[in-house]
Protein backbone atom coordinates (compact mmCIF):
# COMPACT_ATOMS: atom_id res chain seq x y z
CA UNK A 1 0.00 0.00 0.00
CA UNK A 2 0.74 3.42 -0.51
CA UNK A 3 1.10 6.01 2.36
CA UNK A 4 -0.30 9.21 1.54
CA UNK A 5 2.63 11.72 2.04
CA UNK A 6 2.70 15.42 3.35
CA UNK A 7 4.49 17.84 0.96
CA UNK A 8 8.36 18.29 1.88
CA UNK A 9 8.48 21.15 3.42
CA UNK A 10 5.99 21.10 5.68
CA UNK A 11 6.54 17.42 6.72
CA UNK A 12 10.34 19.20 7.40
CA UNK A 13 8.49 21.75 9.54
CA UNK A 14 6.22 19.44 11.43
CA UNK A 15 9.52 17.02 12.46
CA UNK A 16 11.67 20.29 13.32
CA UNK A 17 8.70 21.12 15.87
CA UNK A 18 8.98 17.54 17.32
CA UNK A 19 12.89 17.44 17.79
CA UNK A 20 12.32 20.96 19.71
CA UNK A 21 8.85 19.71 21.29
CA UNK A 22 11.02 16.71 22.30
CA UNK A 23 13.85 18.31 23.92
CA UNK A 24 11.28 21.01 25.78
CA UNK A 25 9.02 17.75 26.89
CA UNK A 26 11.35 15.12 27.56
CA UNK A 27 14.42 17.35 28.76
CA UNK A 28 17.01 15.47 25.97
CA UNK A 29 17.61 14.95 22.73
CA UNK A 30 15.49 12.22 20.50
CA UNK A 31 16.95 9.38 19.89
CA UNK A 32 15.98 5.93 18.23
CA UNK A 33 18.67 3.60 17.77
CA UNK A 34 19.64 3.55 21.56
CA UNK A 35 16.44 1.93 22.41
CA UNK A 36 17.57 -0.80 20.89
CA UNK A 37 20.28 -1.27 22.99
CA UNK A 38 17.53 -1.03 25.94
CA UNK A 39 15.35 -4.34 24.22
CA UNK A 40 18.36 -6.47 24.23
CA UNK A 41 19.13 -5.96 28.11
CA UNK A 42 15.66 -6.94 28.40
CA UNK A 43 15.91 -10.19 26.45
CA UNK A 44 18.91 -11.09 27.79
CA UNK A 45 21.09 -10.31 31.04
CA UNK A 46 23.61 -12.54 29.65
CA UNK A 47 25.08 -9.77 27.93
CA UNK A 48 26.93 -7.18 30.36
CA UNK A 49 26.88 -4.25 28.14
CA UNK A 50 23.73 -3.73 27.96
CA UNK A 51 23.34 -3.40 31.86
CA UNK A 52 25.64 -1.32 32.94
CA UNK A 53 26.49 3.09 31.69
CA UNK A 54 23.59 4.61 30.11
CA UNK A 55 21.81 0.92 29.72
CA UNK A 56 21.83 0.44 34.05
CA UNK A 57 18.05 1.36 33.97
CA UNK A 58 16.65 -0.76 30.77
CA UNK A 59 12.87 -0.04 31.15
CA UNK A 60 13.34 4.17 30.28
CA UNK A 61 11.97 6.05 28.09
CA UNK A 62 13.92 5.45 25.01
CA UNK A 63 12.80 2.08 24.70
CA UNK A 64 8.83 3.08 25.10
CA UNK A 65 10.11 5.69 22.35
CA UNK A 66 10.98 2.96 20.42
CA UNK A 67 7.50 1.02 21.26
CA UNK A 68 5.31 4.34 20.06
CA UNK A 69 6.73 4.19 16.90
CA UNK A 70 4.93 1.23 15.05
CA UNK A 71 1.72 2.70 16.40
CA UNK A 72 2.40 6.19 14.89
CA UNK A 73 3.07 4.02 10.74
CA UNK A 74 -0.23 2.57 12.11
CA UNK A 75 -1.84 5.28 12.23
CA UNK A 76 -0.32 7.09 9.22
CA UNK A 77 -1.45 4.08 7.18
CA UNK A 78 -4.94 4.65 8.11
CA UNK A 79 -5.50 8.13 6.99
CA UNK A 80 -3.82 7.26 3.87
CA UNK A 81 -6.57 6.27 0.90
CA UNK A 82 -5.57 2.81 0.38
CA UNK A 83 -6.61 -0.19 3.11
CA UNK A 84 -3.93 -1.19 5.65
CA UNK A 85 -2.08 -4.72 4.76
CA UNK A 86 0.73 -6.87 4.74
CA UNK A 87 2.97 -6.27 1.70
CA UNK A 88 6.46 -7.62 1.27
CA UNK A 89 6.87 -5.19 -2.12
CA UNK A 90 10.04 -2.73 -2.00
CA UNK A 91 9.01 -0.79 -4.62
CA UNK A 92 12.23 0.31 -7.08
CA UNK A 93 14.32 -1.92 -4.87
CA UNK A 94 12.41 -5.17 -5.96
CA UNK A 95 13.58 -5.16 -9.37
CA UNK A 96 17.60 -5.25 -7.65
CA UNK A 97 17.06 -7.24 -4.92
CA UNK A 98 17.25 -10.90 -4.89
CA UNK A 99 14.39 -12.25 -6.45
CA UNK A 100 13.44 -15.36 -4.48
CA UNK A 101 11.14 -14.39 -0.76
CA UNK A 102 14.01 -16.16 1.15
CA UNK A 103 17.52 -14.37 -0.51
CA UNK A 104 15.10 -10.54 -0.44
CA UNK A 105 15.05 -11.32 3.54
CA UNK A 106 18.49 -12.45 3.68
CA UNK A 107 19.58 -9.89 2.35
CA UNK A 108 17.56 -7.37 4.44
CA UNK A 109 18.21 -8.97 7.43
CA UNK A 110 22.41 -8.40 6.93
CA UNK A 111 21.89 -4.97 5.99
CA UNK A 112 19.69 -4.39 9.55
CA UNK A 113 22.67 -5.74 11.21
CA UNK A 114 24.91 -2.81 9.43
CA UNK A 115 22.54 -0.53 10.22
CA UNK A 116 22.28 -2.38 13.83
CA UNK A 117 26.04 -2.27 14.11
CA UNK A 118 27.39 0.71 12.69
CA UNK A 119 24.71 2.71 14.45
CA UNK A 120 26.41 1.55 17.63
CA UNK A 121 30.16 2.07 15.90
CA UNK A 122 29.22 5.72 15.32
CA UNK A 123 27.09 6.24 18.40
CA UNK A 124 23.93 6.96 17.26
CA UNK A 125 21.70 6.50 14.00
CA UNK A 126 20.20 9.19 11.33
CA UNK A 127 18.02 10.71 13.82
CA UNK A 128 20.06 11.13 17.24
CA UNK A 129 23.23 12.22 14.44
CA UNK A 130 22.08 13.67 11.37
CA UNK A 131 18.72 15.25 12.71
CA UNK A 132 19.18 16.07 16.44
CA UNK A 133 22.75 16.47 16.29
CA UNK A 134 22.62 18.44 13.35
CA UNK A 135 20.72 20.90 14.54
CA UNK A 136 22.82 21.11 17.52
CA UNK A 137 25.49 21.91 15.23
CA UNK A 138 27.69 18.71 17.10
CA UNK A 139 31.21 18.05 15.16
CA UNK A 140 30.88 14.70 15.14
CA UNK A 141 27.19 14.25 14.49
CA UNK A 142 27.86 16.24 11.09
CA UNK A 143 30.81 14.03 10.38
CA UNK A 144 29.06 11.14 11.01
CA UNK A 145 25.64 12.64 9.12
CA UNK A 146 27.72 12.87 6.21
CA UNK A 147 29.52 9.76 6.00
CA UNK A 148 25.52 8.41 6.14
CA UNK A 149 24.45 10.12 3.44
CA UNK A 150 27.77 9.55 1.45
CA UNK A 151 28.46 5.98 2.00
CA UNK A 152 24.27 5.10 1.44
CA UNK A 153 24.79 7.30 -2.30
CA UNK A 154 27.56 5.20 -3.38
CA UNK A 155 25.85 1.83 -2.06
CA UNK A 156 22.42 3.19 -3.94
CA UNK A 157 24.41 3.73 -6.95
CA UNK A 158 26.13 0.88 -7.08
CA UNK A 159 22.82 -1.48 -6.64
CA UNK A 160 21.02 0.40 -9.29
CA UNK A 161 23.75 0.34 -11.66
CA UNK A 162 23.74 3.75 -12.57
CA UNK B 1 9.83 7.90 48.09
CA UNK B 2 9.82 5.11 46.51
CA UNK B 3 5.90 5.33 45.20
CA UNK B 4 7.07 9.01 43.70
CA UNK B 5 9.51 7.31 42.12
CA UNK B 6 7.65 4.37 40.71
CA UNK B 7 5.44 7.52 39.55
CA UNK B 8 7.93 9.49 37.82
CA UNK B 9 9.25 6.79 35.79
CA UNK B 10 6.00 5.67 34.51
CA UNK B 11 4.85 9.51 33.54
CA UNK B 12 8.89 8.97 31.43
CA UNK B 13 8.03 6.17 30.14
CA UNK B 14 4.31 7.10 28.81
CA UNK B 15 5.42 10.52 27.82
CA UNK B 16 8.30 8.70 25.33
CA UNK B 17 5.72 6.40 24.24
CA UNK B 18 3.52 9.22 23.44
CA UNK B 19 6.51 11.14 21.42
CA UNK B 20 7.62 7.79 19.91
CA UNK B 21 3.88 7.67 18.51
CA UNK B 22 4.31 10.99 16.84
CA UNK B 23 7.55 10.50 15.94
CA UNK B 24 6.30 7.19 13.90
CA UNK B 25 3.55 9.10 12.33
CA UNK B 26 5.60 11.88 11.25
CA UNK B 27 8.07 9.90 9.54
CA UNK B 28 5.87 8.14 7.69
CA UNK B 29 3.98 11.67 6.63
CA UNK B 30 7.32 12.81 5.53
CA UNK B 31 7.98 9.52 3.27
CA UNK B 32 10.96 8.35 5.34
CA UNK B 33 8.98 5.15 5.27
CA UNK B 34 8.86 5.05 1.07
CA UNK B 35 10.90 3.09 0.00
CA UNK B 36 11.49 4.56 -3.50
CA UNK B 37 11.92 8.01 -1.72
CA UNK B 38 15.20 6.77 -0.35
CA UNK B 39 16.22 5.24 -3.84
CA UNK B 40 15.46 8.32 -5.79
CA UNK B 41 17.18 10.73 -3.54
CA UNK B 42 20.51 8.72 -3.65
CA UNK B 43 20.01 8.12 -7.47
CA UNK B 44 18.94 12.21 -7.57
CA UNK B 45 15.79 11.72 -8.97
CA UNK B 46 13.60 13.21 -6.30
CA UNK B 47 15.39 15.27 -3.43
CA UNK B 48 12.22 15.04 -1.54
CA UNK B 49 13.68 13.51 1.60
CA UNK B 50 16.67 15.82 1.42
CA UNK B 51 14.53 18.91 1.63
CA UNK B 52 12.90 17.10 4.77
CA UNK B 53 15.35 17.01 6.76
CA UNK B 54 17.04 20.34 5.38
CA UNK B 55 13.90 22.22 6.66
CA UNK B 56 13.89 19.83 9.48
CA UNK B 57 17.18 20.69 11.10
CA UNK B 58 16.93 24.13 10.06
CA UNK B 59 13.92 24.52 12.32
CA UNK B 60 14.90 22.37 14.91
CA UNK B 61 18.18 24.41 14.88
CA UNK B 62 16.56 27.84 15.46
CA UNK B 63 14.38 26.70 18.33
CA UNK B 64 16.84 25.09 20.49
CA UNK B 65 19.20 27.66 19.86
CA UNK B 66 15.43 29.92 21.28
CA UNK B 67 15.83 27.21 23.92
CA UNK B 68 19.49 27.09 25.17
CA UNK B 69 18.96 30.90 25.41
CA UNK B 70 15.87 31.37 27.65
CA UNK B 71 17.18 28.42 30.12
CA UNK B 72 13.70 26.63 29.62
CA UNK B 73 12.93 23.70 32.40
CA UNK B 74 11.87 20.38 30.73
CA UNK B 75 8.07 19.57 30.93
CA UNK B 76 8.38 16.25 32.39
CA UNK B 77 11.70 16.46 34.74
CA UNK B 78 11.12 19.68 36.04
CA UNK B 79 14.99 20.00 35.72
CA UNK B 80 16.38 22.52 32.76
CA UNK B 81 16.73 20.39 29.74
CA UNK B 82 19.84 18.76 28.76
CA UNK B 83 21.91 20.05 25.60
CA UNK B 84 24.08 16.62 25.67
CA UNK B 85 26.01 16.36 22.52
CA UNK B 86 27.23 12.39 21.03
CA UNK B 87 30.89 12.66 21.89
CA UNK B 88 33.18 11.84 18.78
CA UNK B 89 33.91 8.23 19.65
CA UNK B 90 36.94 5.77 17.92
CA UNK B 91 35.10 3.80 15.12
CA UNK B 92 32.74 6.64 14.61
CA UNK B 93 33.70 6.77 10.62
CA UNK B 94 33.82 3.00 10.03
CA UNK B 95 30.20 2.87 12.04
CA UNK B 96 28.86 5.53 9.83
CA UNK B 97 29.92 3.80 6.69
CA UNK B 98 28.70 0.83 7.13
CA UNK B 99 25.57 2.04 9.01
CA UNK B 100 25.58 3.85 5.30
CA UNK B 101 25.94 0.91 3.36
CA UNK B 102 22.65 -0.62 5.39
CA UNK B 103 20.95 2.41 4.61
CA UNK B 104 21.66 2.24 0.97
CA UNK B 105 20.74 -1.83 1.01
CA UNK B 106 17.19 -1.88 2.86
CA UNK B 107 16.12 1.96 1.83
CA UNK B 108 15.24 2.13 5.98
CA UNK B 109 16.91 2.97 9.41
CA UNK B 110 16.49 2.23 12.78
CA UNK B 111 14.08 4.95 13.87
CA UNK B 112 11.77 4.43 10.42
CA UNK B 113 11.54 0.62 10.55
CA UNK B 114 8.89 0.00 13.56
CA UNK B 115 7.05 2.73 11.60
CA UNK B 116 7.30 0.34 8.87
CA UNK B 117 6.14 -2.50 10.61
CA UNK B 118 3.24 -0.49 11.48
CA UNK B 119 2.58 0.69 8.35
CA UNK B 120 2.18 -3.50 7.24
CA UNK B 121 5.44 -3.55 5.71
CA UNK B 122 6.82 -6.92 5.77
CA UNK B 123 10.65 -6.37 4.85
CA UNK B 124 10.66 -4.33 8.30
CA UNK B 125 10.16 -7.23 10.53
CA UNK B 126 13.22 -8.84 9.03
CA UNK B 127 14.84 -5.22 8.85
CA UNK B 128 14.34 -5.43 12.86
CA UNK B 129 15.47 -8.94 13.44
CA UNK B 130 18.75 -7.39 11.50
CA UNK B 131 19.35 -4.48 13.94
CA UNK B 132 18.73 -6.42 16.75
CA UNK B 133 21.27 -8.57 15.86
CA UNK B 134 23.30 -6.21 15.47
CA UNK B 135 23.20 -4.18 18.24
CA UNK B 136 23.83 -7.38 19.99
CA UNK B 137 26.91 -8.42 18.74
CA UNK B 138 28.09 -4.64 19.19
CA UNK B 139 26.80 -5.60 23.15
CA UNK B 140 29.04 -9.18 23.02
CA UNK B 141 32.10 -7.48 21.42
CA UNK B 142 31.97 -4.58 24.06
CA UNK B 143 31.20 -7.08 27.25
CA UNK B 144 34.35 -8.59 26.06
CA UNK B 145 36.25 -5.50 25.88
CA UNK B 146 35.40 -4.67 29.37
CA UNK B 147 35.97 -8.11 30.69
CA UNK B 148 39.56 -7.81 29.12
CA UNK B 149 40.19 -4.41 30.56
CA UNK B 150 39.19 -5.84 33.83
CA UNK B 151 41.67 -8.87 33.54
CA UNK B 152 44.47 -6.61 32.90
CA UNK B 153 43.29 -4.51 35.72
CA UNK B 154 43.50 -7.22 38.03
CA UNK B 155 47.10 -8.35 36.42
CA UNK B 156 48.63 -5.26 37.08
CA UNK B 157 46.99 -5.23 40.54
CA UNK B 158 48.85 -8.32 41.01
CA UNK B 159 52.00 -7.03 40.11
CA UNK B 160 51.55 -4.03 41.89
CA UNK B 161 51.09 -5.68 44.86
CA UNK B 162 54.12 -8.67 44.06
CA UNK B 163 56.41 -5.61 43.79
CA UNK B 164 55.39 -4.06 47.00
CA UNK B 165 56.07 -7.04 49.07
CA UNK B 166 59.64 -7.02 47.81
CA UNK B 167 58.98 -10.68 45.88
CA UNK B 168 60.16 -10.79 42.40
CA UNK B 169 57.49 -11.56 39.97
CA UNK B 170 57.26 -15.03 39.18
CA UNK B 171 55.28 -15.09 36.11
CA UNK B 172 53.73 -12.49 33.26
CA UNK B 173 56.98 -10.31 33.34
Amino acid sequence: MDILVWPAVPAGIALGLFVIFHFWLMGKPAGCSTGYGNFCGMVTSKIEYFRVGEYAKINNSKLWFLLGIPLGGFLSAMTSPEPWTFSFSMGMYDTILPQTLAGKAIWIVFGGILLGFGARLAGACTTGHALVGGAMLNPPSLLAGGVFFFSAFITTQLLFGS
Amino acid sequence: MALLNFFSTHRNNFFGWIMGITFGFLMSKAGATTYDFHAKMFLLENLRLMIVIGTSVTVAMVGVFILKRSKVKSIVTGQEVDFVKKPYQKGLVLGALLFGVGWGMTASCPGTIPAMIGEGKVAGLFALAGVIIGTMTYGVLQSYLMMARRYAAAEQEKLDLDAFCQQPPTDKE
